[in-house]
């Protein structure tokens, strides 16, 4: 499995970080090992293990259909770097 | 009052009995973690005037002659992770240097309600990732038994305040082995328990599949109480447990393991496991042998391969978990930023560390377009599979026993910087909660050099009684507790 | 050459819970910004979601009603992206296993029936809003939106004109009206639709390029973006220049009256679905869907055939009537009441519509009930009042909400003179009146004033004075002989 700088990158912007040219080009050495490592997992045959399968014996888990209001509005936004009377205040965002 | 020498139990019922008060209890307990804390610096925040105030309200509630709750007047320590209302609460991360949650976890709800005193939040390696505590935003732990040791991690801050004696009692969380591997390295008792038996409501989520809050105490039953008191159906996280559980684990703890039947899986105990360790473990099986268990050896064969199904699933996990954090509704936030966009990406490149970042970005690309079936879908059959290999196994014996990490507790620094050498350490750890059993880890013994020996004792869903049970019985055979480290 | 449009549609409708999907914070429209919050749906570290039951039996009710096959396992999943207006960094959705497969809606454009067929119909959960303020560097979000539960409804590429298009947006929006399933107020967003649309010979097997139309929120909208780029897209075919087609997401600019490319990362796409651990997989039950299928209110198609048959309307009478579910209601309710199906009918076609555009009002808004404009009809039938006048009491009653006889009385537009119902009134207050009889007897001949008084004021001063005096005259005869 060969893991390019250029992947590694792709992948810092889906992430949204950032990385200089050398940490990704350590990065992708470092997944290449990680990701070798896994093939170890093809010794196993896993055709016959099938995930999401229905029965009986699975329990749904739900809630009622029942409102709530939380109470403290202030302290729910305790941590908002910037409010607007009641709305959140960010940077423009561009659409 | 020599709150380092106390058990929870042993509080508890010194208040009932009206011997000492809440208050000097947690006097003492700040008295010790002055002693203690400069050396260790286990804690990232301390509270210390809200637990007076508490210790105070509880000791007016038994002057009046209420009952107070199980856990009455116990100092405990609670992991940076879990969120406790009007507390900061950061995950040792940057990004949350300034958190202060409008929350209560369940957990903490419970342990109020318990009437337990919350003495600080512990410290970790940055969300949860890492297993020295040396991956922590603010500071390095030191592990009490040696200054110059890591306490083991994640969760080393917790390990570490009770090794100290600073509380008898904390909490912590296991996502690979994060409860089980530091206090294996502190010489306490940590239990991971089935996966859905305590609520992770407020746990700040790193692989929400295999995280675990769990208990560390200086005694087995100390334990036991703890999780008594944690534990239990919580309607607001999915995937609590949703059946009746045992409620009380202390009755019957003293019943021995005569005629239990465990397992020693092979593949636990091969090349990279430290000889002291390994000799440690023989002296515990023949200990329990010779008090009526049955042990014999038995196969796991997917081991090795269990850590990258695991690293894949909670880095996978992960990267989804921590992608809230972007710098607009809490936490860092840079000190310029052109637009929006910059503003995200420089919050997160500037304030998770490398550690967590390695984590997120190895998991973005086992999810991104092309590779989902390669690695993360294969990753939740080979899980699958494993989970049928513990199955299997319980089939036969009651309990499984293995070494909880291949070496003792390192010194910082020390640890290889290449990222699959550091994982394979988790080895015993991380299959456990692939199959989302419970385990615990607890003190056997010693190496030449005076460092914390641990042991591995799995069992199979919601069999937590039946762990505490050999447990408890091994604890009293080999008589460590009372082992302390001198700070 | 010649050429054919193909266009598929997805709609998101929000599902009428009482609370959002994941927490119990309301969905109520037009709170104050982030009123209808919590830590759960503003993704607050450690919080986690637990599913609201009535968002299963909605959508299990709106497959049922769409004729889809439902996954009695199915699951959620999470598609990661950062914005802003997700503050969990992904939207809780189903990817593999939607909980509806399959499925068709039946429209008619032009007297021929077709065949629409569904792909999937999924939950997810809604966004928040994002406010952008003119001449200032900030944005605004407001997060009540966070966490209302919607379900995309996808079909298949089946639609071969515009009109097939908004034809079957209006005949799914009367589906999950009449269904209780969305109250589709397409102004407020609770009904929303993307198109895509593309262009190929006619013939062709296979699809060409599309174009994502997104943010259209009524008919009008939905009729104008499509024929825009329907048209478009046909004058590159017809110059050959159909290369200049890229595939692309466009918004629909209401103000502008167009669309406009949205600004697209190279990496918008990429989501990384994967199982939402956070969650156990939804389980359906065969006796769960069995009782939703039978709880299922009478569909628009059957409601249209029984209207015909039942009431004797025109095809397009009861088209109007049922096209919207509140005015069959109303229309039904009025027929119950005893009103003739006909007169009934052109009522709500005639000045309830009207009126309803005019004040500019949804018709489950319509200021006068059932029972009112029953009164109305009645007083018209009884010829108290000409149909003209009853025109304008209607009118009034709309604007008023006052009842018919409070505005025919304040207007005068009536008076009794019904000798039948008059009658009644004089025998009433002469039986209740002996002692005036006997002082009429008695000579006292004031005393047919005094009872004059008394029946104008039970008749509320509409008993014709001329025939009331004439009856009382021959009624007192009567008794006194």
């Amino acid at each position: 499995m060969k893991i390019l700088v250029e992947d590694v990158q792709y992948i810092a912007k889906l992430a949204k970080l950032s990385f200089s040219e050398e940490q990704a080009k350590k990065m992708a050495m470092e997944f290449e090992s990680i990701l070798t490592h896994f093939e170890s997992i093809d010794k196993f045959d896993l055709s016959d293990i099938h995930l999401d399968l229905y029965s009986e014996a699975l329990q749904p888990v739900l809630r009622k259909d029942e409102t709530a209001v939380f109470p403290d509005k202030e302290k729910l936004f305790q941590n908002v770097k910037s409010m607007s009377d009641t709305s959140i205040m960010v940077p423009k965002i561009l659409e | 009052m020599k709150i380092e020498s106390m058990t929870a139990h042993e509080i508890r019922s010194g208040l009932i009995e009206k011997r000492f008060t809440a208050e000097a209890v947690v006097a003492a307990c700040f008295e010790r973690i002055r002693q203690a804390e400069p050396k260790i610096d286990a804690y990232l925040t301390l509270c210390e005037a809200d637990a007076m105030a508490q210790a105070r309200s509880i000791d007016e509630r038994i002057e009046r002659g209420e009952v107070p709750g199980k856990l009455a007047g116990v100092p405990i320590a609670v992991k940076d992770n879990i969120c406790t209302d009007g507390i900061k609460t950061t995950c040792a991360s940057k990004i949350l240097y300034d958190f202060i949650p409008p929350y209560d976890a369940t957990v903490a709800k419970k342990l109020k309600d318990a009437d337990a005193i919350l003495i600080g939040k512990t410290n970790m390696d940055e969300f949860a990732m890492g297993s020295s505590t040396e991956n922590s935003g603010f500071k390095r732990t030191r592990n009490p038994w040696d200054l110059e040791r890591v306490p083991g991690g994640s969760s080393g801050g917790s390990a570490a305040a009770v090794a100290a004696g600073t509380v008898p009692l904390a909490l912590g969380s296991d996502t690979g082995g994060s409860i089980r591997q530091p206090a294996a390295f502190c010489g306490v008792v940590g239990l991971k328990p089935t996966y859905g038996l305590v609520s992770r409501f407020g746990l700040i989520a790193f692989g929400s599949s295999l995280d675990q809050i769990g208990p560390f105490a200086g005694t087995v039953k100390d334990s036991a109480l703890l999780l008594e008191a944690i534990q239990g159906e919580d309607p607001l996280d999915s995937t609590s447990v949703k059946h009746a559980v045992r409620e009380d684990y202390l009755s019957g703890i003293e019943e021995g393991v005569k005629g239990m039947r465990i397992g020693i899986p092979v593949e636990f105990f091969q090349a990279g496991l430290d000889s002291e360790i390994a000799a440690a473990i023989q002296e515990s099986i023949e200990r329990l042998k010779a008090m009526g268990a049955i042990v014999e050896e038995m196969s796991l064969p997917i081991t090795v391969e269990g850590l990258s199904a695991y690293y894949i699933i909670s880095s996978a996990e992960a990267s989804s978990n921590l992608a809230r954090f972007d710098g607009i509704r809490y936490g860092y936030r840079p000190e310029a930023f052109e637009n929006l966009e910059e503003l995200m990406e420089k919050s997160r490149s500037e304030a998770f560390g490398a550690e967590v970042k390695r984590r997120i970005m190895l998991g973005t690309y086992a999810l991104s377009s092309g590779y989902y079936d390669a690695y993360y879908n294969r990753a939740q059959k080979l899980r699958s599979k494993i989970r049928e290999q513990f199955r299997e196994a319980f089939q036969r014996f009651d309990l499984i026993l293995s070494p909880v990490s291949p070496v003792l507790p390192f010194k910082s620094g020390e640890k290889s910087s290449d990222p699959i050498e550091m994982y394979l350490a988790d080895i015993y750890t991380i299959n456990i909660n692939l199959a989302g059993l419970p385990a615990l880890s607890m003190p056997c013994g010693f190496s030449a050099g005076g460092l914390p020996i641990g042991l591995q004792i799995i069992g199979p869903h919601f069999g937590e009684d039946r762990i505490l049970k050999a447990a408890y019985a091994l604890e009293q055979e080999l008589g460590l507790p009372d082992r302390k480290p001198a700070i | 050459m010649s050429f054919e449009t193909v266009i598929g549609l997805e709609i998101h409708a929000e599902l009428h819970t009482r609370s959002k999907i994941f927490c119990s914070c309301a969905t109520t429209f037009g709170a104050k910004p982030n009123a209808n919050t919590c830590p759960i749906c503003l993704g607050l570290p450690g919080t986690l979601p637990v599913l609201n039951e009535e968002v299963v039996n909605l959508a299990v009710k709106a497959g049922t009603a769409l004729n889809c096959h439902i996954n009695k396992l199915n699951k959620m999943d999470r598609k990661n992206y950062f914005y802003p207006d997700l503050p969990k960094a992904y939207q809780t959705s189903q990817y593999d296993l939607p909980i509806c497969k399959g499925g068709h809606v039946d429209i008619e454009v032009d007297g021929m029936k077709k065949r629409i067929r569904l792909n999937r119909i999924h939950i997810e959960e809604d966004a928040g809003k994002l406010i952008h303020l003119e001449e200032q560097p900030v944005s605004l979000i407001d997060y009540n939106r966070v966490g209302v539960p919607l379900i995309e409804i996808v079909t298949e590429p089946d639609l071969r004109s515009v009109d097939e298009a908004v034809t079957f947006l209006r005949t799914l929006k009367a589906i999950l009206e009449y269904g209780e399933i969305s109250d589709c107020r397409m102004e407020q967003g609770s009904l929303r639709c993307d198109a895509n649309i593309s262009m190929r010979k006619t013939g062709q097997d296979t699809l060409n390029t599309k174009v994502e139309l997104k943010n259209i929120n009524s008919f009008k909208e939905l009729q104008k973006a499509l024929e825009k780029e329907e048209k478009r897209q046909r004058e590159l075919y017809t110059f050959g220049e159909e290369s200049k087609i890229k595939q692309e997401t466009r918004r629909w600019d209401s103000a502008k009256g167009k669309t406009v490319p949205m600004r697209t990362k190279e990496d918008a796409h990429d989501y990384r679905y994967f199982p939402e651990p956070d969650l156990v997989p939804i389980i359906i039950r065969e006796e769960q869907i069995v009782s939703i299928k039978e709880s299922l209110p009478e569909m628009p198609a059957q409601k249209k055939e029984r209207f015909a048959r039942q009431y004797g309307l025109t095809e397009k009478e009861v088209d109007i009537i049922i096209g919207d579910k509140a005015l069959s209601q109303y229309y039904e309710a009025l027929v119950l009441l005893g009103a003739a199906p006909k007169a009934a009918a052109n009522w709500i076609l005639g000045d309830i519509l009207r009126l309803l555009k005019e004040k500019e009002l949804e018709a489950d808004l319509i200021p006068v009930r059932p029972d009112a404009l029953y009164r109305l009809i009645q007083i018209i039938a009884e010829g108290k009042i000409s149909i003209t006048a009853g025109k304008e009491v209607f009118e009034a009653m709309f604007i008023t909400g006052k009842s018919a006889d409070a505005i025919v009385e304040e207007k005068g537009l009536s008076q009794i003179s019904d000798s039948v119902e008059l009658e009644k009134i004089v025998e009433g207050i002469l039986d209740s009146n002996p002692q005036s009889l006997k002082d009429y007897a008695a000579g006292k001949t004031q005393a047919a004033g005094f009872l004059m008084g008394q029946i104008m004021k039970a008749s509320r001063g509409k008993a014709n004075p001329q025939v009331t005096k004439e009856l009382l005259d021959s009624k007192l005869k009567e008794r006194l002989e």
